[in-house]
């Protein structure tokens, strides 16, 4: 049989395995929050979680990065390229979508222009994934309003399904199937096991209560631009970009040179930014085209909803549900986007 | 693999001011490997991310023409940290350049059509670029008649003077420039751009109009434009937005679904109308 | 009475004098809190409506500073001129401290505010109870009695409110806001000073030098410097923000610590003698830092040092940002 099974106390196994060839990435708890970090030991490896705090964005696209070194010598400057993008990285114990938002990433990066972010795209050619389905997505995911499932395989390469004491184990992608094989020590499925992962993926699938319309909503965000809508759903936000950092589709960034004069070098980093700052798009002559808090709450919506789709045909969003909890005021997305599709199509 | 954050070292040739208060001032760089500007392949309108490595980028349009061969130039307002380190650069320093950047002019779509140039203030710099390849000889013959418009707060602000005055005893191109106000010993003409533009009166005919500058007078020139019969297809303008990557992967410069860095920086009237109205 | 009753007396008030104010005019819109959408939230809202009123909640979970709106003004708290409205604000001790501060910094004029004071009694900790029931959902939180209950898809826990109200609110000395002449109705105490034991800072203060230094290098490494602190704090309200200033740069914007560290100390000293200990810093923290080992440790000092205590008068400057003769001088001249 092609499925595998992998038991929960063969994880340090697996994990000794891969990390023979892999940098391996997993989501540990520290101080209470799931997130994905290297793991040094298999101990560290946390799977019984509902999701991570920080998006597993962090492996691929970290909040600081470094684009390339310099040396500065009198009149002549150096420069050193990124060396270490042929690393090969695994994913562990990641969401369908999560998975789905590396491709939103990848295809962002892509496009635009005559560059594409190659940093970003060797990274991501590198990196393979070993997702896991969600037995209890959580009351404020819904990903399957966006065009997912907590059961997509789809954008993994490997699929875990977790049984309760045991994994169910699928090749996906030729690399996953590959590599499956490769684990020649994992004991075959059962028919029984394979039935219960199809119970487990449909009863995941149907214990999703939000719901959006967002067929809807992208069709009353083409003209809805000066609705007061902007102004009702911004005013409880604090301005403080929690929902972009966190969120697994937002690429924005800065760029900045930090020089460490005394040893005449530095290097010139990205990191993470936010259209929801108020200094995002202030230009340097003092004219800035979103100075209000309305137009960054509605330009955030809109990217998501409205230019992510009109360029890709794809929506922006994973429902993750992430910007729901982290949001210091509450600001909703649901309920935002819930306000959206009430809007009347004349006026409104 | 190229990393597309790493930019071409060049040198500086040569820094000349261009305004009376010396706030703006032209490098002319030279790159450090030949290989590199037979890369940088550009045309008018086209900008590139210049910066002083250890400093900071900043987005500048190119205001040298391709047919000027083996330097690019750009012009250089001091605003802030980084355009202040330009100023104060020396010949032989460093500096990188990411680029060519953005659409540019539509070389090939304006071929056989009368052009107008209109220009203010600072913004004239890429529109230098965009004559400069329009008089070369190899050019000329593609493009109808070429009138300029460029206008100015006062004379000591008037940038490329010399290159004006040159332009201004040809017969194959009208220039006009214009003041805001009467000062002793201009003889050209007087008034703002606006005003001139209704006065020389171009015509839609088979036209195209290339406006730069700053709002208030991209706002009014393009009213008479409309007054002329001109249409929105037919009038083009290149925005400025803050810009860190400038090549479409930052996300900051958006109006919309366009990236005014990859998608612009040229956008005609009729295109930005489309757009939301947040730039 | 329990804490149960309490919220709903409290909740009663607030929703009564919301309502007169707005009927006899004395302010145009409320500022206040509602049911939010997660169990362990509320949303700030504003209500413009007497028939809206009983959106207005008191559950402790009122984790938001709403004079964080008040400075710079909301623009849904000005009209289309751009003037700003009579605001009513439903205000803990800690937001009517906000309140006297912004007025006495001559952020805000205290003619157009009214604090519907009340007397709080806390706010969950939540971050500790997320701890404790870890990776399972909670779908909803209830105040019953004295204990507060969590309720997930197949499990409750229990927890008692005064083991798991937040730390700050158990050390609180200001329940309601200090009276300032007639902007307050509502419960509103005469202050002038309090008494603080600062019991929070003891585990601190018994720590050495190095101990000290280890800690709040363990405490911020996992700082992202999403500057939501700074966002959620009432009373950091510059238009050009430390952190955001290019000439000169004062620290580096990566997340290593010496960058963290910079930015939470600056921003701290900013911050002493003018903090007013909501706490809102800590909660809205997305990787949950307890910033308030820090603000509180520095109110201890100017407490000690100025005998000044923030947000109990609304003409008083802080001292930090002003200069008497009377100032002891001695730590600038001996070793501390």
């Amino acid at each position: 049989m092609e499925q595998k099974i992998l038991k929960k106390d063969e994880i340090e196994k697996l994990y000794n395995e891969l990390a023979s060839e892999y940098n391996v990435y997993a989501p540990v708890k520290k101080k209470g929050n799931i997130s994905f970090e290297k793991i040094e030991k298999s101990e560290d490896i946390v799977l019984d979680y509902l999701n991570s705090k920080i998006p597993p964005k962090s492996v691929l696209f970290p909040q600081m990065e470094v684009l390339f070194e310099y040396t500065l010598d009198e009149k002549d400057v150096e420069i050193t390229d990124r060396q270490d993008l042929d690393q090969k990285i695994l994913i562990l114990g990641i969401r369908p979508c999560d998975a789905y938002s590396f491709e939103l990433f990848a295809n962002f990066f892509s496009s635009h222009g005559n560059w594409k972010d190659e940093i970003y795209l060797k990274k991501k050619e590198n990196t393979t994934l070993i997702g896991m389905g969600c037995n209890t997505p959580r009351t404020t995911c819904f990903c399957t309003s966006v065009g997912g499932n907590p059961f997509n395989k789809e954008n993994m390469d490997v699929f875990l399904t977790d049984l309760g004491d045991k994994y169910l184990v699928e090749g996906i992608s030729d690399k996953g199937k590959e590599m499956v094989k490769n684990l020649s020590w994992l004991s075959d499925a059962t028919d029984a096991d394979v039935k219960k992962s199809s119970e487990l993926a449909k009863q995941a699938e149907e214990s999703i209560t939000a719901t959006i319309d967002s067929e809807t909503i992208v069709k009353n965000l083409e003209t809805n631009f000066e609705h007061p809508v902007w102004r009702e759903i911004s005013e409880s936000c604090i301005g403080c970009g929690s929902c972009s950092y966190l969120c697994p589709t937002c690429t924005c960034f800065d760029v900045i040179d930090e020089t460490d004069k005394y040893n005449n070098r530095g290097r010139r980093i990205r990191i993470w930014d936010t259209c929801q700052s108020c200094l995002y798009s202030l230009e340097t002559s003092g004219h800035n085209p979103r100075d209000t808090k309305i137009q960054r709450c509605r330009n955030r919506i809109m990217h998501k909803f409205s230019y992510y789709p009109e360029n890709y045909e794809l929506l922006g969003c994973v429902g993750c549900g992430r910007c729901i909890a982290v949001c210091p005021a509450n600001n909703d997305i649901l309920t935002i986007l819930h306000k959206v599709e009430k809007i009347e199509e004349k006026g409104g | 693999m190229s990393n597309p954050y790493i930019p071409y070292l060049t040198r500086v040739k040569s820094v000349v001011a261009e305004n009376k208060v010396n706030d703006i001032k032209t490098i002319e760089l030279e790159f450090k490997n030949e290989e590199d500007y037979k890369k940088f392949d550009y045309i008018p309108g086209q900008f590139a991310e210049i910066s002083l490595i250890g400093k900071g980028e900043c987005p500048i349009g190119i205001a040298s023409s391709p047919t000027e061969e083996g330097t690019i130039k750009f012009t250089i307002k001091k605003m802030g940290t980084v355009t202040s380190g330009f100023h104060s650069s020396e010949i032989g320093d460093i500096i990188g350049v990411r680029g060519p950047c953005g659409n540019g002019w539509p070389m090939e779509d304006m071929k056989g059509k009368n052009i107008i140039v209109i220009g203010g203030g600072f913004a004239y710099s890429t529109l230098r670029s965009l004559i400069i390849y329009l008089l070369d000889d190899r050019y000329r013959k593609d493009y109808g008649d070429i009138t300029t418009i460029y206008g100015n707060r006062e004379s000591g602000e008037v940038l490329y003077r010399d290159l004006l005055e040159e332009w201004e005893k040809r017969d194959d191109i009208k220039v006009v420039l214009t003041i805001d106000r009467e000062e002793e010993g201009w003889t050209r003409e007087v008034g703002f751009v606006a005003a001139i533009v209704k006065k020389v009166a171009p015509s839609p005919e088979n036209a195209v109009a290339i406006i730069c500058g700053p709002p208030i007078m991209i706002r009014t020139a393009v009213a008479e434009l409309v007054e002329l019969g001109w249409k929105d297809e037919q009038i083009l303008n290149s925005l400025e937005m803050r810009m860190k990557c400038g090549i479409g992967k930052c996300g900051r410069c958006n109006i919309g679904n366009k990236f005014v860095c990859t998608d612009g920086p040229v956008f005609s009237l009729a295109e930005l109308k489309k757009m939301p109205n947040e730039y | 009475m329990t804490i149960e009753t309490e919220n709903k007396d409290i909740e009663n008030s607030i929703r009564d004098t919301a309502k007169k104010l707005l009927s006899e005019k004395q302010v145009d819109v409320i500022l206040g809190y509602s049911k939010g959408t997660l169990p362990l939230s509320s949303t700030p809202i504003i209500i413009r409506k007497e028939d809206d009123v009983d959106k207005l909640v008191w559950n402790n979970l009122t984790y938001i500073n709403i004079a964080r709106y008040l400075a710079p003004l909301m623009p849904q708290l000005c009209d289309n001129e751009g003037n700003p409205l009579k605001i009513g604000i439903v205000a803990k001790g800690c937001v009517g401290r906000a309140v006297n501060l912004l007025a006495a910094e001559k952020q805000i004029n205290l003619e157009n505010v009214k604090m519907i004071g009340i007397n709080c009694n806390g706010n969950v900790n939540r971050s500790v109870i997320d701890l404790e029931i870890g990776e399972k959902e909670i779908l909803d939180v209830l105040i019953s009695g004295d204990d507060i209950i969590a309720k997930g898809k197949d499990w409750e826990q229990i927890f008692p409110y005064d083991q798991y109200i937040n730390e700050l609110c158990k050390v609180c000395q200001v329940k309601s806001p200090s009276a300032t002449a007639d902007t307050c109705v509502g419960e509103c105490q005469e202050l002038e000073s309090i008494h603080d034991e600062f019991a929070d800072v003891a585990e601190y203060d018994a720590k050495s030098d190095d101990e000290k230094w280890e800690y709040i290098k363990d405490a911020l490494e996992p700082c992202t410097l999403c500057y939501s602190c700074r966002q959620a704090c009432p009373v950091c309200y510059c238009n050009l923000c430390f952190v955001d200033q290019n000439l000169p740069v004062w620290f580096g914007k990566t997340t290593q610590l010496p960058d963290v560290i910079v930015f939470h100390l600056i921003r701290a000293f900013h911050l002493a003698g003018r903090c007013v200990a909501c706490g809102a810093c800590s909660s809205v923290c997305p990787v949950g830092i307890d910033l308030n080992k820090i603000t509180r440790k520095l109110e201890e000092i100017v407490k000690k040092r100025f005998d000044f205590t923030s947000g109990l008068s609304a003409e008083t400057v802080p001292p930090m940002m002003d200069f008497s003769m009377h100032d002891a001088e001695e730590f600038m001249l001996e070793e501390d």
